[in-house]
């Protein structure tokens, strides 16, 4: 079939990416890095890793009215078995002043419709970018001693309270796959109205 | 799936995606769109990586689609206006083309349904068969592979049309669906 042969080359020609450079590794690093939210369950210690920068893409994705689940895609978008969900849009994340503007009033319907895993616990030590917190209880989720918050590239101004882990504070915290969720759902325990939605909702 | 394991399984995986993915928003969009596209389509790839099939790109691919689709939808009014005026402009694309300005194929390629010059861009810039069109498409390989044949016989009817306007008409013709 050469004269398929031949309209292919032609309209390879007229490629737009034709001259497109391959990804830098360091692009692809930071691409995975805000995809990726890592749940990384260490049973020796029986330890739950949490990273917070997908969180803020969960929550952003949350209050936008979306959760990017089977089933939820926009509403005249086909979703069929088998059929790729859209996403909702998610804006840049690495605008910490603004990321409050996006939150909206917590409920303890939407912690709980989306949490798959929530627990109380002191912060016992941060060092190299990990917060490790001894669990005092699990509201919802595996039972575990201690989770481990990789802090790498998350912008904690969302947290309630200081808006940072700090030693010795107790916190609450709600996650979904790995990520935290911030944005009013997750923050020092005495922070006003946060233990009463944890009560409320689990 | 265990956690580690989709996670070694979608850094296995990624470069490959986000090198096809950004290409195939780039021949599409503008580059701020492509970017925001792109992050998006990962996003959701990470999701639903328990159903990635053997065969990544495709998939991929159909992702990256509906959430162009959508990404597009708002501007979608503006775009309309864009293609009357620029009729002669290939798709959005704010990537310089140094390749060859074919303008004829690309006046022949703005002559076809959308959906036609889609299937034909999948076939030729994203090199996918057409069992690979069909799943970026959703559709089945059987109509993949005759829709792309058709596409392929309209737009060689529409360089020929080009070529001799007001000429006779071609035995091609009046087979229009």
């Amino acid at each position: 079939m050469t004269d398929d042969d031949d309209l292919r080359s032609r309209l390879r020609r007229t490629d737009p990416a034709a001259r497109m450079t391959p990804a830098a590794p360091e692009h692809i690093a930071q691409l995975l890095e805000k995809t990726m939210t890592t749940a990384t369950v260490r049973p020796r210690f029986d330890t739950r890793l949490l990273t917070m920068a997908a969180a803020a893409l969960v929550l952003i994705a949350a209050v936008g009215g979306f959760l990017i689940t089977r089933g939820t895609g926009a509403p005249d978008e086909p979703s069929g078995p088998g059929r790729p969900v859209a996403a909702p849009t998610v804006t840049d994340l690495a605008a910490p002043p603004g990321a409050n503007a996006k939150c909206v009033e917590p409920s303890a319907a939407k912690l709980k419709e989306y949490a798959d895993f929530a627990f109380a616990g002191t912060v016992t030590g941060i060092n190299r970018g990990a917060v490790t917190l001894a669990v005092t209880h699990v509201y919802l989720g595996r039972p575990v001693d201690e989770v481990r918050v990789a802090q790498e590239g998350y912008s904690s101004e969302t947290l309630l309270g200081s808006g940072r882990f700090e030693q010795g504070l107790t916190y609450l915290v709600a996650a979904s796959e790995g990520g935290i969720l911030v944005c009013g759902y997750s923050g020092e325990a005495s922070a006003p109205g946060l233990r009463e939605l944890y009560d409320e909702a689990f | 799936m265990e956690p580690d394991e989709r996670r070694r399984l979608f850094e296995h995986v990624a470069p490959a995606v986000i090198d096809a993915v950004g290409r195939y928003l780039a021949r599409r969009t503008d580059a701020a769109t492509a970017d925001d596209v792109l992050q998006e389509t990962l996003l959701v790839c990470w999701r639903r990586l328990d159903e990635m099939p053997a065969v990544v790109l495709p998939w991929a691919y159909g992702i990256a689609r509906l959430c162009l689709a959508n990404a597009e939808r708002s501007r979608r009014r503006q775009h309309r206006l864009f293609a009357r005026i620029l009729r002669l402009d290939p798709p959005t694309s704010a990537a310089a083309t140094d390749g060859q300005n074919d303008a004829e194929l690309a006046e022949a390629m703005a002559r076809l349904r959308a959906e036609d010059a889609e299937l034909l861009r999948l076939w030729a810039w994203e090199d996918l068969a057409p069992a690979e069109i069909a799943a970026v498409l959703g559709i089945s390989g059987n109509a993949a592979s005759i829709r792309l044949h058709r596409a392929k016989q309209k737009l060689r009817d529409e360089i020929r049309k080009l070529r001799h306007p007001g000429g006779h008409e071609e035995l091609t013709e009046g087979r229009r669906p």
